[in-house]
């Protein structure tokens, strides 16, 4: 449950607000942190919260696109590929990445480590090609630097799996 | 002139009035602009660009204020220079727009084309088809050949449940949002909302329950499409086979305008039935709204069990007779019983039954003073504060706002009148300022300015305290709902008194959008007591039975289990009921008539706000049941030889002649109608066509004493003492709850069946663990001699030492018609190996 695990945090986070559905959209991200996605146990608890519809919960959810929906990968690669960073060879880039992970344009890896889907724009054209991960940003991208990365985040992932 | 400006339409100078946006304020004049979004009833949000129009501004000459010329002496005007959503745009004066040009039609045009994109354009199966704002407006701009590619259609889900209700046919949904701004806005229960966004925008909902207002059913009126369709119509007619026909809803007091839809059904035997209800425009009384109750709640005319002849009990049975049979033997009785005659009549008998009803008492009385016409249930009464102080003739709901107070005490008006609560609200949102004495939580507690918690018998108590509210003293306009919960005949009319008194001494009485409104529980409990019918007779009737009991549509036992042996004792006495079906009280009777339903006969019944509206004939009758008018002046033609009304007009007319309050209020008076605005029912192609349209009269109000000048002093009653509950002892409230297992709805929709609850008892948290109760748990409840089983609720937001049981959920062991002293135990679960 949000409410008791995440107390402190959901509390200093209604008070930066005067009505309580203002703080819908930083409490799903908590609820994002907690769950790994918005799940609808987790709509359900943060209605709760704000006291108002789940529906209307639901529908923010879903206009944004940084609230993720369904299960994802543990990382969340997010790459741009609109015009500017085509330029820089994101398309190749993109295209190589999926390559090497095996998988296709939205799909989440076999062990569930990684989901890989094109944005649009994230505002960092010139440090092309790049991607964010989890909401950090990697920039100037190789697919060498990209194949260090991937290593680190699976050994990452398989670590905490071992605990 | 300063309520309105002049508007410029396509080269044409209109007055349109202040305020007003610009497509409102173009239909005034005539011009139709068309739209998707857009609703005379909910905020406009400019989101479907269909009202495009060239807009514009004409100079002004600041001294004379007369339009600037050009060198062709018209109007100089400053076009802007992209097009502008009209829905959005407020009219000021000299604004212009052109409504007719190339650039606004190929706009038009390419808004339908857009919207067809992924339309399925299923319109030969399609609910909405024939009455579809979409189709009316494609047949006007849509393009006559695709330019999209087939295979590139989206393909969605065509019967999406979103709840049980209301299927959502999301190929068709264009994305409106009339729906869920219908819910949000209006009704103030957010259920419904949009998911994702551009393309890929879907309504949903993950409440739960789903989508399940009561309101649920008007947002399939106002669809624009056919998105949205209810479980009950689907697939049941096309509109175009539909006759309208106007009637009034039979389920509570506000008495809301409906329109049946008929047709010729090969189903049934090629009779004239009614397919749907609809509601029909009237902006004093419901305005373009309905509750599913009314919308749903039409089936029991069509019912298999309904009664088609009468019955006479002959050696312990009730077999069937002839109508002959069975008014001379009610004749004969009547005659034998010198004068020792009584009538009780329900919720819904109308008005002409209940007067020719009235003509058997008194002509068995011998035309002496007696008190012997009683309304039914009777724990209400006061209606002589209505016709002092009731509401004034000619307020309306629609109107109130900021300077208003409205103040609704013992009563939840979302479960016993639902369109006064979505009255009331939206009044709130306006700016009212609402005022809530509850001893309960009640649903408009959530709109409330103050929400006062009373406990039950402290409601005088909290009337006289409003008297030195500046909310209430200052207040331009204030109106009083007084309802009976927790409360008996008595208390509800010291009640009436207390409100009337507030009413009086703060000058609120006698003056537009003020005074004073029973929440009464039937459709024409108001007509029965401007018709000489009281609940201090019922009273007396069912303490003293005479030997002849008439009962029209009174099912006394299912509302009070103690009437079964008033009725079984039969030494000498004699009960005729009118009902539409073998009810527990019809089975306890010497003679049951059969009676015929609402849409199958007219008349006319008188709604809480004291507006006496008619309805009409319908739907072919049944073959056996007759109209109660019929029935009881042949009763008195057998009686005293006087001859019959030929119809319920010419009886209203009697009435009108009679009764001081219905001066004047003939057929054809109530059967006129006025422009009403906004204008939604009529023939323009995107509101019209979905029966709203009021042809049958908006129905006339009568005007209180305090309306004709004569504002009565009243005293403030004196406050009572409370009610000593013994430890352990328990309270016993009956409430309402709008879904109920009544004959008359319970037989009417198969579809609300799942909405209905399982009898239940709510307690306090404390209560519930002194008891050892758990929510959920079953207990027995007695009170009065009477015991019955129901399931347990815990709130904490309920009084102590009370247990609220909801009237007519469980008719083999009736709830307690007032509020009573009882107890509750728990019913231990024995394990069973099955």
């Amino acid at each position: 449950m949000l409410a008791e695990k995440y107390q402190e945090r959901i509390e200093k986070i209604f008070a930066k607000y005067p009505d309580k559905r203002s703080a819908i959209m930083p409490l799903l991200y908590v609820a994002q942190e907690a769950y790994g996605w918005i799940s609808p146990e987790a709509i359900n608890e943060v209605a709760a919260l704000c006291q108002i519809d789940p529906t209307q919960v639901k529908s923010i959810a879903g206009f944004y696109t940084m609230f993720r929906e369904t299960p994802k990968g543990k990382y969340w690669l997010q790459v741009c590929n609109d015009l500017p960073c085509a330029l820089r060879g994101a398309d190749q880039f993109y295209q190589e990445l999926l390559d090497y992970l095996g998988i296709k344009d939205g799909e989440t890896t076999a062990d569930g480590v990684f989901t890989v889907e094109h944005v649009m724009c994230l505002a960092a054209c010139d440090k092309a090609p790049m991607l964010q991960c989890n909401f950090h940003f990697h920039e100037n991208l190789t697919m060498e630097t990209m194949k260090a990365l991937i290593e680190q985040w699976r050994a990452e992932a398989k670590a905490a799996q071992g605990k | 002139m300063t309520d309105t400006v002049r508007l410029i339409i396509d080269g044409v100078v209109h007055q349109v009035p202040k305020g007003a946006n610009l497509v409102d304020a173009a239909k005034m004049v005539g011009n139709d602009i068309p739209v998707f979004c857009y609703h005379p009833k909910l905020a406009p949000v400019g989101m479907c660009r269909m009202c495009l129009v060239e807009l514009g501004q004409a100079g002004i000459d600041k001294d004379t204020g007369a339009f600037q010329l050009d060198d062709k002496g018209q109007p100089a005007i400053r076009w802007q220079p992209r097009l502008a959503t009209a829905c959005t745009t407020v009219v000021t004066d000299g604004m212009a727009i052109k409504t007719t040009t190339p650039q606004v039609t190929e706009a038009r045009d390419d808004i339908v084309e857009f919207l067809l994109t992924s339309h399925p354009l299923d319109c030969p199966v399609c609910d909405k088809g024939g009455e579809c704002p979409l189709q009316n407006l494609t047949m006007r701009h849509g393009p006559g050949e695709s330019r999209f590619l087939y295979e590139e259609k989206q393909h969605l889900a065509k019967h999406y449940p979103l709840g049980d209700l209301i299927y959502l046919d999301r190929e068709r949904c264009i994305q409106c949002a009339r729906c869920t701004r219908f819910q949000e806005e209006l009704v103030g229960d957010a259920v419904l909302a949009f998911h994702e966004r551009g393309r890929r925008l879907q309504i949903v909902t993950t409440s739960n329950p789903p989508f399940d207002t009561y309101f649920s059913g008007n947002t399939t009126d106002i669809c624009p499409v056919g998105a949205l369709t209810t479980a009950d119509f689907r697939f049941g007619a096309r509109p175009w086979e539909l006759t309208g026909v106007p009637s009034i809803c039979p389920h509570c007091p506000v008495g809301c305008n409906v329109s049946a839809s008929t047709r010729l059904d090969r189903e049934s035997g090629g009779k004239i039935v009614v397919k749907r209800i609809m509601p029909r425009q009237n902006e004093s009384v419901n305005e373009i709204w309905i509750c599913d109750k009314g919308r749903f709640g039409h089936h029991h005319s069509r019912h298999g069990e309904r009664l088609t002849q009468p019955l006479i009990r002959q050696g312990g049975k009730l077999v069937p007779a002839t109508w002959d049979q069975a008014l001379a033997l009610i004749a004969e009785k009547i005659s034998a019983a010198d004068g020792d005659v009584g009538a009780i009549a329900g919720g819904m008998v109308s008005n002409e039954d209940l007067w020719e009803l009235r003509q058997v008492v008194e002509n068995a009385h011998g035309g002496k003073d007696h008190k012997s016409l009683g309304v039914y249930p009777y724990r209400l009464s006061g209606a002589e504060w209505v016709a002092k102080v009731g509401l004034s003739k000619g307020s309306n709901f629609g109107q109130m706002g900021k300077g208003t107070t409205i103040v609704v005490i013992a009563s939840d008006l979302s479960e016993e009148a639902p369109i006064w609560y979505l009255r009331v609200k939206n009044a709130a949102d306006r700016g009212a300022h609402l005022i809530t004495l509850n001893a309960r939580p009640t649903e408009l507690d959530r709109f409330a300015k103050s929400k006062l918690k009373i406990s039950y018998g402290g409601e005088i108590a909290a009337l006289k305290s409003l008297t030195e509210k500046p909310e209430v003293k200052d207040a331009a306009n204030v109106v009083i709902f007084v309802g009976g919960e927790g409360l008996d005949r008595a208390g509800h009319a010291t009640l009436m008194q207390g409100a009337a008194s507030v009413l009086t001494s703060t000058g609120h009485a006698g003056k537009v959008n003020n005074g004073l409104i029973g929440v009464w529980a039937g459709a024409n409990t108001q007509g029965a007591f401007d018709l000489g019918y009281s609940s201090e007779a019922t009273e007396s009737l069912l303490n003293k039975r005479p030997a002849v009991l008439i009962l029209a549509d009174a099912d006394i036992v299912a509302e009070d289990a103690a009437n079964v042996s008033l009725l079984a004792h039969r030494e000498g006495k004699f009960t005729v009921v009118s009902e539409m079906f073998l009810t527990a009280t019809a089975a306890q009777a010497d003679v049951v008539l059969p009676r015929q339903s609402f849409v199958e006969r007219d008349g006319t019944v008188t709604s809480g706000e004291r507006r006496v509206q008619r309805f009409y004939t319908a739907q072919t009758p049944l073959d056996g049941p007759r109209p109660d008018w019929k029935v009881f002046a042949e009763i008195n033609r057998l009686r005293t030889g006087s001859k019959p009304k030929l119809s319920a007009a010419a009886v209203m007319k009697e009435i009108t002649e009679k009764i001081a309050a219905y001066k004047g209020l003939t057929y054809a008076e109530l059967g006129k109608v006025n422009k009403q605005f906004p204008d939604v029912g009529g023939d323009d192609p995107y509101y019209g066509g979905t029966a709203y349209e009021n042809k049958g009269g908006l129905g006339v109000q009568w005007p209180t004493e305090a309306d004709q000048g004569k504002v009565p002093s009243v005293s403030m009653p004196a406050v009572g003492k409370a009610r000593k509950l013994e430890s352990g002892e328990l309270l016993i409230v009956p409430i309402v709850e709008l879904f109920d297992r009544k004959p008359a709805f319970a037989a009417s929709a198969p579809l609300l069946h799942s909405h209905v609850p399982a009898p239940y008892v709510v307690l306090n948290s404390g209560d519930a663990k002194t008891l050892n109760l758990v929510d959920g748990d079953k207990a027995i409840l007695s009170s009065g001699g009477v015991e019955g089983e129901y399931t347990v609720r815990v709130d904490a937001a309920v009084p102590a030492q009370t247990a609220l049981v909801a009237r007519n959920l469980n008719l083999k062991s009736p709830t307690p018609a007032v509020p009573m002293v009882g107890s509750i135990r728990k019913v231990e679960v024995v394990a069973s190996h099955v």
